[in-house]
């Protein structure tokens, strides 16, 4: 029993050393990274997020979206992320830089986004999909968050920001027209700037992928 | 920042502190011997060992 | 002539501060208050939290379900019911199961209960804010910590209430020796808020940039499980089945072993959710090492567990509360064991981002929790109210209606989660036939859904029974139980 006090310091180091390596070392060295300078164009990478996109974090928050889509890309060989079309890199800790808050997520009962702004570039596709999933992807089991919409009577001319190519049961009757609520340009916005194709000197993009 | 790693670093103090002090306390209190008796420290006279205490109240 | 074994009357070592029998009813009535109000926030929750859950799995499998209003939509209703559940349920069941067990491992009649009722309030307070503002729209999206920052201080001020309150129980406790489900319980109530604060400040109120936001949730999300929930559960099956079966724990020095093993390498784990993420691969890789370290505490506790309960498994017949405790005390060792397994990576390059997960997280928190505070419960109710709970009927519809469904829920997502991870992890199979495999085995989880419901429908109607004292009155609180020898008339189930 004399050995005890010797074990319980063990234990105690062993204790307080989960506490400094997981919560004060991310502190201190994640959390402080900085953006590395690009030669080609003097921005930045990661790239600031256009102010809309900073918004459309928080719409992305509110509505709970990591809780079916991850955002981050894991390196091979153990994972196939890459080699399934996830994005041309992993993703590595200087890239959620720009992010409040970070949604890495865990679960992909949806596709992962992290670059998703690669794979989809058009604003009004993402808002056919956010209104209403099932028409456009039609084994897709997103909810509709077609709440983030306002179905409207068409006033003289349609409006610019009107959703086009609606179809399936929430589709526009005629004569009527549904445009998004700022929340969901916002969240478009967001969406539409996820895109992880810049070198980082951590994480280099391969020369075939350039 | 600074509040933040005062916070963190008194954190840490405070517990590890609190923790060794208790360790400590509890092998001067004798805590740690005895090992063989502190089982049945949970039983008495009217409820002693090997009388169970709970059962499905019964349909009487 | 009351049965006791020979070997206790001669052993020199019995103990000699024994509780004296009036003392004990004195202790169980002094904590009446509280724990009750404790215990019914719990049932509360649990209904509430089992409607959010079932409506959640629902979704899933039909997703035009209830899809036109904001505060309906899956991303607010999950997080709801996964904060309801974790913090009204659970925590408060968790609560209500160390206060009485402090007081009676003490030998003090509880002390200053209005700072506990206060506590239950301010509790149940935060929670009701809480959820209300994860439905409104406010959800930090941050897993586990969801409630919006208006929400955790009042939380936090019922939890000091509690915390300041153990402290000052046990240093008015009676001297003697200190049961090993005091270690546990004082451990939790100190670890708790220290993560609580931790994760609050650098999460949610001075949020810390980029990926160590990542690494500090996850720090505190399983520090959640390891540290507040399995200590708690682990103090109530140290104290239960010994008492229950009226055998001492196997072997102390290994409970103290499991102790401080678990102490040692939990706050470790945590960074095994985000394995293959953005983080320094040491940090990853000293998560996996701790992971499987792990082996020790759980092993240990199983061999006690076990140990302890054989040769009385018939206990299971006559018992309600060894019944929950003792499926509790299995499914811990298989839910370790299988987040053991699931640590390393190249298993968990399969299982990450799938249903298995769910599985896993509901084998822990019900197969494991839930069901030892349901044995808890169904020990200290009736000592508190001094009444029979009133059928055993009842209570064996509740057994039987959450021991399947939660069965059938485990067992469907993990082999559905198999199935879907396969898919995911083939590069040339599409990301449609990951959903296509999973959906028949979220059927199956839905089902069971109604299940849990119907149990939990059962329990809280029991509960309000035992409330209003409805039934046969219990031949006084349990050490005036006529002492009928060994084993009262087997309950058929």
């Amino acid at each position: 029993m004399n050995r005890l006090p010797l074990i319980f310091v063990g234990v105690l180091a062993a204790f307080a050393a989960s506490w400094l390596g997981l919560v004060v070392y991310p502190y201190l060295e994640l959390g402080h990274m900085q953006p590395v300078p690009d030669e080609d164009t003097g921005g930045y990478f990661p790239p600031a997020l256009p102010g809309l996109a900073v918004v459309g974090q928080r719409v992305y928050a509110a509505n709970g979206c990591l809780y079916c889509h991850s955002q981050q890309v894991r390196p091979g060989p153990l994972s196939t992320d890459i080699a399934k079309g996830l994005g041309p890199r992993r993703t590595v800790a200087r890239d959620y830089l720009r992010s409040q808050p970070v949604f890495l997520g865990t679960m992909r009962t949806g596709p992962d986004l992290t670059n998703v702004g690669l794979r989809k570039t058009d604003a009004n596709w993402l808002h056919r999909h956010l209104y209403d999933p099932r028409p456009v992807t039609e084994w897709s089991i997103m909810p509709s968050h077609r709440f983030l919409y306002n179905m409207r009577k068409i006033q003289g001319q349609p409006s610019e920001d009107a959703i086009q190519g609606l179809a399936g049961p929430h589709a526009p009757p005629a004569g009527f027209e549904v445009v998004p609520t700022d929340e969901a340009k916002a969240l478009v916005a967001y969406l539409l700037s996820l895109k992880r194709d810049y070198p980082l000197p951590e994480a280099p993009l391969s020369p075939a992928k350039k | 920042m600074t509040a933040g790693i005062l916070l963190l670093v008194g954190g840490l103090v405070f517990l590890s502190g609190s923790a060794l002090a208790a360790f400590c306390w509890a092998a001067r209190d004798g805590q740690l011997l005895k090992l063989r008796e502190a089982p049945l420290t949970i039983f008495d006279d009217d409820e002693p060992v090997g009388v169970p205490t709970d059962r499905f109240p019964s349909r009487k | 002539m009351k049965p006791h074994s020979l070997l206790t009357s001669l052993d020199p070592a019995t103990v000699p501060d024994a509780l004296a029998s009036h003392e004990r009813a004195e202790i169980d009535a002094s904590t009446r208050g509280p724990v009750l109000l404790f215990f019914g926030s719990a049932v509360f929750w649990l209904l509430v939290g089992s409607v959010l859950g079932l409506l959640s799995a629902w979704k899933m499998t039909h997703p035009g379900l209830l899809d036109s209003a904001a505060f309906l939509t899956f991303g607010r209703i999950r997080p709801a019911h996964l904060n309801a559940v974790i913090y009204g349920w659970a925590s408060s069941a968790g609560i209500g199961t160390g206060l009485w067990l402090m007081a009676r491992l003490c030998r003090v009649p509880l002390m200053h209960s209005k700072l506990l009722v206060g506590a239950a309030i301010f509790w149940n307070l935060g929670i009701l804010v809480g959820v209300l503002g994860i439905l409104a729209g406010d959800s930090r999206s941050v897993e586990w910590l969801e409630f919006p920052g208006y929400a955790t201080p009042i939380l936090f001020v019922a939890y000091a209430c509690i915390g300041v309150w153990g402290v000052i129980m046990f240093r008015f406790r009676r001297p003697g020796h200190i049961y090993v489900s005091q270690w546990y319980l004082l451990a939790a109530f100190l670890w708790f808020p220290w993560m609580y604060a931790t994760a609050n400040i650098l999460l949610v109120w001075q949020p810390v940039q980029g990926s160590a936001q990542g690494a500090v949730n996850w720090w505190f999300a399983h520090n959640v499980l390891g540290l507040w929930f399995v200590p708690i559960g682990l103090a109530s099956a140290y104290y239960m089945i010994p008492k229950v079966i009226g055998r001492p724990i196997h072997s102390y020095y290994l409970g103290i072993l499991g102790f401080w093993s678990l102490a040692l390498f939990y706050g470790w784990n945590g960074m095994h959710h985000l394995i293959g993420g953005p983080f320094p691969a040491w940090m990853i890789s000293a998560s996996v090492v701790a992971s499987v370290m792990m082996f020790i505490p759980v092993v240990t506790v199983a061999i006690n567990h076990h140990m302890t309960v054989r040769g009385n498994f018939d206990a299971l017949k006559w018992s309600p509360t060894l019944r929950f405790t003792v499926f509790g005390a299995m499914a811990y060792t298989v839910v370790s064991l299988q987040g053991i397994s699931m640590a390393i990576p190249s298993l968990n390059a399969l299982t990450h981002f799938t249903d298995y997960t769910v599985g896993h997280a509901h084998l822990g928190l019900y197969g494991f929790f839930s069901m030892m505070m349901f044995g808890a419960m169904y020990y200290i109710v009736p000592r508190l109210v001094g009444w029979e709970w009133p059928s055993a009927t009842m209570i064996r519809w509740h057994f039987w209606l959450v021991a399947t469904g939660i069965l059938l829920m485990v067992g469907s997502l993990t082999l559905g989660g198999i199935l879907q991870g396969l898919a995911l992890y083939d590069p040339i199979v599409a990301f449609q036939s990951s959903l296509d495999y999973a959906t028949p085995f979220r059927w199956l989880r839905g089902i069971s859904g109604f299940l849990l419901l119907s149990g939990h429908v059962v329990f809280a109607a029991l509960f309000v029974l035992m409330l209003l004292k409805i039934g046969r009155r219990r031949e006084g609180p349990a050490l005036f139980a006529p002492s009928d020898g060994n084993k009262p008339e087997a309950a058929t189930a």
